[in-house]
């Protein structure tokens, strides 16, 4: 029994690390044009890491009821790859650009004016969701693992633990709200973010590209 | 302690030939003792490229001493390491491989030379994993002689002493486009928006946390415009020529077409990631240049030579550049009222700025004799070699 329970929160533990690079380059420049103070910061943070959870588990739910399927064939894991990556991006930029100077159509739409609100939760939990559906080594070995499970709620709790796992190399993110004290972070960070979406929708459109040419 | 020195309002005399050659004299001895080694001096080609670059550099710090200017003779300085680093580079892979790309089982074998743009991506890496994740080589081969350990260890020592000077003094991509900044008489373009100026600082977070979470030095692989003259992965697939496409159209438009527009350095202004880095060493310097508000009369004779968007109206009131500043020395060079000027931290501004300019220049100096003229020299020698053979 503390053997189920610890094989996966040690496997988040360990491969934590990973996380925290992977997520980097999403959540740090968000929190930082955020510019909120600490709890602020801590309220973001939890949203994204919110949203990061919906996405382990909604993969948990795949990965289990695929199962044996798993691993996926290199093509299927190319596809979603890529998507993942383009959606990340568009959501990327859509948030990097500030409400006032987004075109009228979107500007209007009620869920755009949600996101970039202070209270606002949109924003953080859709980036969390989209990073918790990173295909990197140590989630693809979770995956693997939880599909083994004889049940659902066996995966949903294999990937609940490995994702509590990983929680402990989230909280240096908390000290991004010591850039708010420099006036130029909020800039800095969102033309960042908009360089990171670039990157990622060109590493998606060329993993579906390839994907889609080459099989 | 002694009263500040009461500095006139008009530019000096020139210092006299007799004072000018006793101040050039220890960098003589310095150049001398470099040059010794820095090519092989048993071949005239050698001999005949350590003699002019040493010449060369020591005459232009004579004349920056014997004039009082900076700017100028550093400039000749950067654009001749700026068009002779590409070229002996270039000749350099073409004798070890034949081509300038690199193929990927060589970069895999780490074979990629290490350039210093690439420092600020491997930080983090290094730190969680211990990996350095530059597809080069730690020490030196025989197959890479630019490896990871000789780049860092120069840089750093360097970057103790001069701070952000690195990309004025030692930078061998800078006089690239220095040299494009300088070909016209006036800018067509003008009045960039200052806030263009955090785009650097914008790339340097977006590549640090990229390099981190790829574990691939992203700005080397997708960004940097350099690898359009020096060295570049071999266009094998989609990727790879669009990454070649894309160093192509940086190099082209912030090296070659907005310095001819604008007269400014524009790729260190608007992209290069490590001149931000660089900036927040200008901490630990003891140099900088810092503009007398008792003197200032608002002329933006300054401004207008800054070559990056350093000093702007904001600066200039706060009384100095900050911690971007290179150290070019353009604006004090500009500034007829000798309002902008060298100074040494802690020490009253305007006191004894020729001093404080004399004491930064014989470490930067000494250093762009050491680095930047020992690739002046070895580009040389490769030019002249079929000549003297």
């Amino acid at each position: 029994m503390l053997g189920n329970l610890a094989e996966p929160a040690l496997l988040g533990f360990s491969s934590g690390l990973v996380c925290l690079a992977a997520c980097g380059p999403v959540l740090l420049p968000w929190l930082a044009a955020a510019g909120e103070g600490g709890r602020g910061t801590a309220r973001l943070l939890a949203q994204f890491l919110g949203g990061r959870l919906v996405g382990y588990l909604g993969f948990a739910s795949l990965a289990w009821a695929i199962g044996l399927a798993l691993p996926l064939p290199a093509r299927t894991n190319a596809f979603a790859y890529g998507l993942v990556h383009i959606a990340l991006a568009i959501a990327l930029l859509v948030f990097a650009v500030p409400a006032r100077r987004r075109p009228e159509p979107c500007a209007r739409l009620s869920i755009f004016r949600r996101a970039t609100t202070r209270s606002g939760f949109l924003a953080p939990v859709l980036l969390g969701f989209l990073t918790g559906l990173n295909l990197c080594p140590p989630f693809v070995a979770a995956g693997v693992r939880a599909a083994e499970r004889h049940s659902l709620p066996g995966a949903l709790a294999f990937f609940l633990l490995f994702f509590a796992g990983t929680l402990v190399w989230f909280l240096p993110y908390l000290g991004s709200a010591l850039l708010r004290r420099l006036p130029a972070v909020p800039t800095v960070a969102r033309w960042s973010a908009a360089l990171v979406a670039v990157y990622y929708l060109l590493l998606g459109g060329l993993t579906l590209g390839g994907a889609w040419l080459h099989g | 302690m002694a009263d500040p020195v009461v500095l006139e309002t008009t530019r000096p005399a020139p210092r006299s030939i007799g004072r000018s050659a006793l101040l050039t004299l220890p960098l003589l001895l310095w150049a001398l003792l470099m040059f010794s080694h820095a090519v092989d001096l048993r071949e005239n080609a050698g001999r005949a490229a350590a003699l002019l670059t040493c010449a060369f550099m020591v005459a232009l710090f004579f004349l920056m001493v014997r004039t009082r200017r900076t700017y100028r003779w550093r400039r000749v300085f950067f654009v001749a390491l700026g068009v002779l680093f590409p070229i002996g580079f270039i000749a350099q892979l073409y004798a070890l491989r034949g081509s300038m790309s690199i193929p990927v089982e060589r970069m895999l074998s780490g074979d990629t030379p290490f350039c210093f743009l690439a420092i600020p991506m491997l930080i983090v890496p290094a730190a969680l994993t211990r990996t350095v994740i530059f597809p080069g080589s730690i020490l030196p081969t025989a197959s890479n002689p630019h490896s990871v350990a000789t780049m860092i260890a120069v840089w750093f020592a360097a970057t103790l002493v001069l701070g952000k000077a690195w990309c004025a003094f030692g930078c061998f991509f800078g006089g690239i486009e220095e040299g494009f900044a300088a070909l016209p008489r006036k800018a067509k373009l003008r009045d960039l928006p200052p806030r263009l100026r955090w785009v650097p600082w914008s790339v340097l977070a977006a590549v640090v946390l990229l390099s981190a979470a790829t574990f691939e030095p992203t700005y080397c692989m997708w960004l940097c415009p350099f690898k359009a003259v020096t060295e570049f992965p071999e266009v094998r697939s989609a990727q790879t020529a669009i990454q070649f496409a894309i160093f192509g159209m940086l190099f082209g438009g912030l090296v070659v077409v907005m310095p001819l527009l604008t007269r400014l350095r524009t790729q260190c202004t608007l992209l290069c990631p490590f001149g931000a880095f660089q900036s927040l060493f200008n901490k630990l310097t003891v140099f900088d240049v810092r503009i007398d508000r008792s003197r200032c009369t608002d002329c933006v004779a300054c401004r207008r030579a800054c070559p990056t968007l350093v000093l702007d109206e904001a600066a200039v009131t706060a009384g100095g550049p900050g911690i971007s500043c290179m150290k070019c020395g353009a604006c004090v060079d500009s500034c007829t009222k000798q309002a902008a000027v060298w100074h040494v931290k802690g020490t009253p501004i305007a006191a004894r700025p020729e001093t404080a300019r004399l004491l930064f220049l014989y470490p930067a100096w000494s250093f762009a004799t050491l680095f930047g003229g020992s690739i002046i020299a070895g580009s040389l020698a490769q030019l002249l070699r079929p000549l003297l053979h």
